[in-house]
C-alpha cells in the first residue's frame, strides 16, 4: 500500500487494497503451506484469511464517505497514461458489489471452518476468487474484464471440483469447457471492438463508436453480442444456464453459497458499466431483460421437479437471477438518467443482494441438514429437524435459518425477499414481465413448501431404527437409504465422530446465525436500505433523483393481499405437483436429456438470437 | 483475405472438436485450437499497420501496433492455465470412471445420482 504524506492513504490505494488484501492473504496461505508446520501453519492460514476477507472492510469504510458524496475514484493502474494503461472506476455500484461479495464470502468462510473444505489450497483459491470479484466490480477496461472473468472462472472451477465427489469433476469440466470457450468468443468480440476503435477502455470505446459514421455498423453489433453472450453465460440466464445446476449442486456447501450468492451477479453488474455507454447497449439490455423474465419462470418450473435438495436450490438461483436480469435489463433499456431506470436498477441490485443473503443461508442450512441426515432426496428424506437435534445442536439454528431463508425467498413479509420483489414488481407494473414474475413467485412458494418437507417428522419405520441405535447418530438414515436402494449422498468419515460434529457446530451455527440476522435485519430496514442503494447508484449518475421519490410503499393492503393470494396459489400448485399426474409430469421434466453438447447448442442459439436482434435494431 | 479464411477454418475445426468429439482429451485440444485461432487473428491483424518491431526510439516510425501482442501474451498464459486445469480434471474423471468418453461418463454419473 502506498502512503502519501503522513499516514493518509490515497483513495486509489484503498480501492486497490480491496483486490490486493485477498491476494496478499492467498500468498500468505501458500507461504504457510510451504514453510511452516502444524499449529504455526494453521495459525498463519487463519490470520491470512482474516486479513484477506475482513481487512477489505476497512478499505470499504474508508472509501464510503467519498462514494456517498457522489465522487468516483477513477484512475489508471500503475500511473500509466490513460491511452495505454488499464483504467478502473470505483463508484457506488462497485462499492455495493464489494460489500455484497465480502459479506457472503466472510460468512461462507466461517461456515467452512466447521464443515469444510479446509486446507491451504482451498483457502488460497477462495481468496483469489474473492480478489477477482472485487477486481471485476471496478474494472473499466474491456481486456481487464476478460482477465478478471478468467481468474474468477479458474478459481471457481477449482472450488467446484474441491468437493472431491466424482460428479463434481464432471460438473467442473463441463463448466470449464463451456465457459472457457465462451471466453474465446469474448476475445473475438474484443478484437472487433479494438479494430473499430483502437481503444480498450469503456469510455474510449464508446467515444470512438459514437464518432464513427454508422456507430460501427454490423461489426460493432456482432462484437458486442459476442461479449455480452460470453458474460451472460457466466450469469446463467436463459438459455445459457445448463452448466449451473450441476456445478452449484455438487460444490461444497460454503462454495455453493458464494457461487450462487455472488459469482453469478458480479459479471452482470460489471457488464452494465459498458452497456450503459456504448451504442446498442440499451437494445441488448432490452433483449436480456426479456430473457431474464423467461429465465425466472422456466427455471422455477424445473426447480419444482427436482429430487436433489441442492440441485433444487441451484435451479432457484437461476430463477432468482432471472428476476434480477429482468429488472436490470429494463433499467438499462430506460437508461440510468431516468427516474424509472434508477428505481429498477436499485430494485435489481437489492434483489441480487438479498438473494445472496438468503440463498447463501439456504445452501448452508440445507447443506448442514442433508449432511447430518445422510440423504439429499427431497422425496424420501424426512425428520431432518430431529436428526439435527440428535447431532448436538441445542439451539435449532439450522432449522430456524432454513425457515427464515425459505420465507425470505418466498417473499413473505417482513423478510428481505418481500421488499425486493415488491420493488421489482412495483417498477414493472403493467408490463407482461409483471405477470411472468408473479407466476414465478407462485412457483417459488410451491417449491419451498416441497423442500420444507424434509424437516417434517419421519414416517414410523425410520424412527424405529433411529431409536434402536442412539449412539451412532448418523448411521440409521444412511442405512435406510442404502437398504431401500435410494440415491443418497453419504457423508463419509469425519462427521460420524460425535465430538468432531460438536466442534464443527460452532462455526456452522455462527455463520448461519450471521446470515439469518442479516436477512431479518435487511427485511426490517428495507425502506432505509432502498434509499441507501438508490443514493449510491444515483451518485454514480449524479442526478439527484433520490429526494424526488422515496421508492415503493411496502406494507400496503394491496401488496399484502397479493402476497396472501400468492401463498394460497403456491399451496395449490404444491398440491398439484405432488398429485399423481403432477409428479409424472415433473419427472418428465427432471429426466429430460441433458448432455454436454446441449451447453454449446444453447450458447450458439443464444448468441445468434442476440446477434440478429442487434443487427436488426 | 486468405489468412482470415484460414483462421476462420482453424476456429471452426477447433469448435467442431469441442462439440463433435466424444473423447474429452480431444475436446481440450479443440479448446486450445480455438484459442490459438483467436490469438493468430489478433497477431495477423495487429501487424497490418507498419512492419518494423515496436521499439520506439527518437522517431516514431511505421511500427507494428504493440497492444494486440501484449494482450495475446496474457491470453496465451490464461489459455495454458485453463488447458492445464482441464487436463487435470480429465485425469480425475478417467480415474473415477475409467473412460475418456463424455457420453459414457455422463451415463455413469446419472447412474450414481
Amino acid at each position: 500500500m502506498k502512503f502519501t504524506g503522513r499516514f493518509t492513504v490515497s483513495p486509489e490505494s484503498s480501492v486497490f487494497s480491496l483486490v490486493m488484501l485477498p491476494l496478499l492473504g492467498a500468498a500468505l496461505v501458500m507461504l504457510a503451506k510451504a514453510f511452516l508446520k502444524g499449529r504455526m501453519a494453521a495459525g498463519m492460514q487463519f490470520t491470512a484469511m482474516l486479513v484477506g476477507l475482513f481487512g477489505p472492510w476497512l478499505a470499504l469504510l474508508y472509501t464510503f464517505p467519498l462514494v456517498w458524496s457522489g465522487l468516483t475514484v477513477e484512475g489508471v493502474i500503475g500511473n500509466w497514461s490513460g491511452v495505454v494503461g488499464i483504467t478502473f472506476q470505483f463508484d457506488g455500484l462497485a462499492w455495493l458489489i464489494n460489500a455484497l461479495g465480502y459479506t457472503v464470502a466472510g460468512a461462507a468462510w466461517i461456515y467452512s471452518l466447521g464443515a469444510g473444505p479446509r486446507g491451504p489450497v482451498f483457502s488460497s483459491v477462495f481468496l483469489i476468487q474473492t480478489a477477482a470479484l472485487a477486481a471485476t466490480a471496478m474494472t473499466a477496461d474491456i481486456f481487464n474484464l476478460f482477465v478478471c472473468l478468467e481468474v474468477l472462472g479458474i478459481a471457481s472451477y477449482v472450488l467446484v471440483a474441491s468437493s472431491e465427489k466424482n460428479g463434481a469433476f464432471l460438473a467442473s469440466f463441463s463448466y470449464l469447457m463451456v465457459s472457457a470457450s465462451s471466453m474465446v468468443f469474448f476475445l473475438a468480440g474484443l478484437f472487433g471492438l479494438y479494430r473499430l476503435t483502437g481503444s480498450l477502455s469503456y469510455s474510449g470505446i464508446s467515444q470512438a463508436l459514437l464518432a464513427l459514421p454508422d456507430q460501427g455498423g454490423g461489426l460493432a453489433a456482432i462484437s458486442l453480442s459476442l461479449i455480452i453472450a460470453a458474460v451472460a453465460m457466466r450469469v446463467a440466464m436463459m438459455p445459457l444456464y445448463g452448466w449451473l445446476p450441476d456445478a452449484h449442486a455438487l460444490a461444497p456447501h460454503a462454495v455453493s453459497a458464494v457461487l450462487s450468492g455472488v459469482l453469478i451477479k458480479t459479471p452482470l453488474f460489471a457488464l452494465s458499466r459498458i452497456m450503459l455507454i456504448v451504442p446498442l447497449g440499451a437494445a441488448a439490455a432490452q433483449l436480456l431483460g426479456y430473457a431474464g423474465a423467461a429465465t425466472a419462470i422456466v427455471a422455477v418450473l424445473v426447480a419444482l421437479s427436482q429430487k436433489d435438495a441442492k440441485r433444487l436450490l441451484a435451479y432457484h438461483s437461476i430463477s432468482q437471477i432471472g428476476y434480477v436480469v429482468c429488472a436490470w435489463g429494463a433499467a438499462l433499456d430506460l437508461g440510468m438518467d431516468t427516474m424509472a431506470g434508477q428505481h429498477l436498477m436499485t430494485a435489481a441490485f437489492l434483489h441480487a443482494f438479498y438473494h445472496a443473503l438468503f440463498k447463501g443461508l439456504l445452501f448452508l442450512s440445507i447443506g448442514t441438514s442433508t449432511d447430518r441426515a445422510g440423504s439429499r432426496n427431497v422425496y424420501t428424506l424426512r425428520g431432518a429437524a430431529s436428526t439435527l437435534r440428535q447431532s448436538g445442536e441445542r439451539l435449532p439454528i439450522t432449522l430456524l435459518s432454513f425457515i427464515i431463508a425459505a420465507l425470505a425467498i418466498s417473499a413473505i413479509p417482513p423478510l428481505n425477499g418481500y421488499a425486493s420483489k415488491i420493488a421489482i414488481t412495483y417498477s414493472l407494473k403493467g408490463s407482461w414481465q409483471y405477470w411472468v414474475l408473479s407466476a414465478a413467485s407462485i412457483g417459488t412458494i410451491a417449491s419451498f413448501i416441497k423442500l420444507s418437507r424434509i424437516f417434517w417428522p419421519q414416517p414410523a419405520r425410520i424412527r424405529l431404527m433411529a431409536t434402536e441405535e442412539p449412539s451412532a447418530v448418523f448411521m440409521p438414515s444412511v442405512a435406510t437409504a442404502r437398504h431401500s436402494g435410494l440415491p443418497a449422498q453419504i457423508v463419509p468419515g469425519p462427521m460420524t465422530d460425535t465430538s468432531a460434529v460438536k466442534r464443527a457446530n460452532l462455526p456452522v451455527g455462527i455463520s448461519q446465525a450471521m446470515l439469518a440476522l442479516a436477512c431479518v435485519a435487511s427485511g426490517l430496514a428495507a425502506p432505509w436500505l432502498y434509499g441507501f442503494v438508490l443514493r449510491l447508484l444515483d451518485s454514480a449518475a449524479s442526478l439527484g433523483f433520490t429526494s424526488l421519490n422515496p421508492g415503493p410503499a411496502l406494507y400496503t393492503a394491496d401488496n399484502l393481499l397479493k402476497t396472501l393470494y400468492m401463498v394460497l396459489a403456491g399451496f395449490v400448485l404444491f398440491r398439484l405437483a405432488v398429485s399423481a399426474l403432477g409428479s409424472r409430469l415433473l419427472s418428465l421434466v427432471r429426466d429430460r436429456h441433458r448432455g454436454f453438447h446441449g451447453l454449446f447448442l444453447s450458447f450458439a442459439v443464444g448468441l445468434s438470437v442476440l446477434c440478429v436482434w442487434l443487427l436488426l435494431v | 483475405m486468405l489468412e482470415r479464411i484460414l483462421i476462420l477454418l482453424l476456429f471452426l475445426i477447433g469448435f467442431a472438436g469441442i462439440v463433435g468429439m466424444r473423447n474429452i482429451i480431444k475436446k481440450i485440444f479443440g479448446l486450445t485450437i480455438i484459442n490459438s485461432a483467436v490469438v493468430l487473428l489478433f497477431i495477423v491483424e495487429g501487424s497490418r499497420i507498419g512492419n518494423s518491431a515496436p521499439i520506439i526510439d527518437a522517431e516514431i516510425g511505421l511500427v507494428v501496433d504493440p497492444v494486440p501482442q501484449a494482450l495475446m501474451l496474457t491470453a496465451i498464459v490464461i489459455g495454458v492455465c485453463v488447458t492445464a486445469l482441464a487436463l487435470a480434471l480429465a485425469f480425475r474423471l478417467y480415474k473415477a470412471y475409467g473412460s475418456f468418453d463424455i457420453d459414457e461418463i455422463h451415463r455413469q454419473v446419472h447412474r450414481e445420482s
